[in-house]
């Protein structure tokens, strides 16, 4: 059964009040609630590479109405963002009906939905002084010092337009006081902000919580490579917790208090 | 509950990114950058985040101000109007057309805009006429 009439079965039953997904208007796939009222606009509907945070949507709408009954389209990113949101009390699980679509493309399925199948490039400056998207983190370490990795690091940091972009696009950033605004990390109104104070804040709240979308990284006007900073940041919760956040409905470990600390913390000093 | 997406383009400067505004029940939520638009390629800066805010904002105003007696007082259009006019001509005779200049505004539309320049040089008579997104 294809897409459209899953969703018009889904409106038409009363399952869900809206459901988001994509239509493409004047050219452009943008994100689009369908309700039970509009069933004409159907016809509309879209997937394809365009990719959007619909549950940062859906959070957005049972924001205005907990009660609402959301359906959304979802590629494994997306289903990774919302056990996010269901395990942090930011949507209910109950509410939601999710209609799955292709990722990857496969021999079974060659269709594939996501505008990250072309890896990302890295221009001629970047390569010399700064770091790839696609770098491998080992890799990474073996071919450069501390220092030398350290100045890499601060010359992508230091090209920051302080835009909050990787913030606002995140699925799971959703904290209504965000210390990257706290005016006592981080100075207001200074350009680049407080480095690497500022990127370094962001990463260790995506601890335990980034579910690698890479939304981030296509939002970031700098280049910054994001993604491989948070990825790198939740290899060690990976490590230290066993925790792979999105996953399933388990809870963050950040969660829970414990009683005793067990990682050894490391001063930046070693790297200046 | 009507939930939309309405692709628009940035307001602040001359660069004209795409945005696109995310609108629940007529009002305005968000502001997100448009993916697709060849300009910004689903980047913003911050003002650009950040469009939605002006839009809602309590400090809007909503009546056209003149100032009488030190201090700004509400007044009707048509009274705005004709003090407006009465105090160009009173220039213009004064000291020329070249004593006026406007300065318009990336906050309205093409056509506004474009009113306002016809109205600089074909009313007023001065080419001194310049958008805000042109700094």
């Amino acid at each position: 059964m294809d897409i459209i009439n899953q969703v018009e079965q889904l409106l038409e039953q009363g399952k869900v009040d809206i459901f988001i997904g994509y239509k493409e208007l004047d050219g452009h796939v943008i994100p689009h609630g369908f309700t039970k009222e509009n069933l004409d606009e159907l016809k509309d509907l879209k997937t394809g590479e365009t990719r959007y945070s619909l549950e940062k949507m859906a959070t957005h709408l049972a924001k205005k109405d907990k009660d609402l009954k959301i359906g959304i389209i979802a590629r494994e990113c997306n289903k990774r963002a919302l056990n996010c949101l269901y395990t942090w009390n930011q949507l209910n699980p109950e509410n939601m009906e999710i209609i799955n679509v292709n990722c990857c493309p496969s021999r079974i399925k060659i269709h594939a939905d996501c505008s990250y199948l072309e890896p990302k490039k890295s221009g001629k400056f970047k390569k010399e002084h700064g770091i790839e998207f696609n770098n491998d983190p080992e890799e990474l370490m073996e071919k450069y010092d501390n220092n030398e990795r350290f100045s890499r690091w601060m010359y992508e940091f230091n090209k920051c337009i302080k835009c909050y972009g990787c913030r606002n696009i995140c699925p799971v950033c959703f904290c209504s006081d965000c210390s990257l605004e706290d005016p006592d990390l981080v100075e207001t109104g200074d350009l680049p902000p407080d480095v690497p104070i500022f990127h370094l804040v962001r990463a260790s709240h995506m601890a335990g919580r980034c579910i690698d979308c890479g939304l981030c990284e296509d939002a970031c006007p700098a280049e910054i490579p994001l993604r491989l900073l948070y990825r790198e940041i939740n290899q060690i919760v990976s490590d230290v917790f066993d925790y792979q956040p999105g996953q399933n409905m388990e809870k963050s470990p950040f969660t829970v208090i414990g009683d005793k600390v067990t990682l050894e913390p490391k001063p930046m000093d070693t790297l200046l | 509950m009507n939930y939309k997406f309405v692709p628009s383009v940035c307001s602040y400067c001359g660069t004209g990114c795409g945005v696109l505004f995310e609108v629940i029940d007529g009002k305005i939520n968000s502001t997100l950058p448009l993916k697709s638009h060849p300009v910004n390629k689903g980047k913003l800066c911050i003002k650009g985040w950040n469009l939605h805010e002006y839009i809602n904002s309590f400090m809007r105003l909503k009546t056209p101000l003149i100032k009488k007696d030190g201090r700004f007082q509400k007044a009707t259009w048509d009274e705005t109007i004709s003090h407006t006019a009465k105090n160009f001509t009173k220039i213009k005779d004064q000291f020329g057309p070249d004593s006026i200049g406007v300065l318009v505004s990336a906050k309205i539309s093409n056509e506004e805009n474009y009113l306002a320049q016809k109205f600089t040089r074909a009313v007023i008579g001065t080419n001194n006429v310049d958008h805000c997104a042109r700094l």
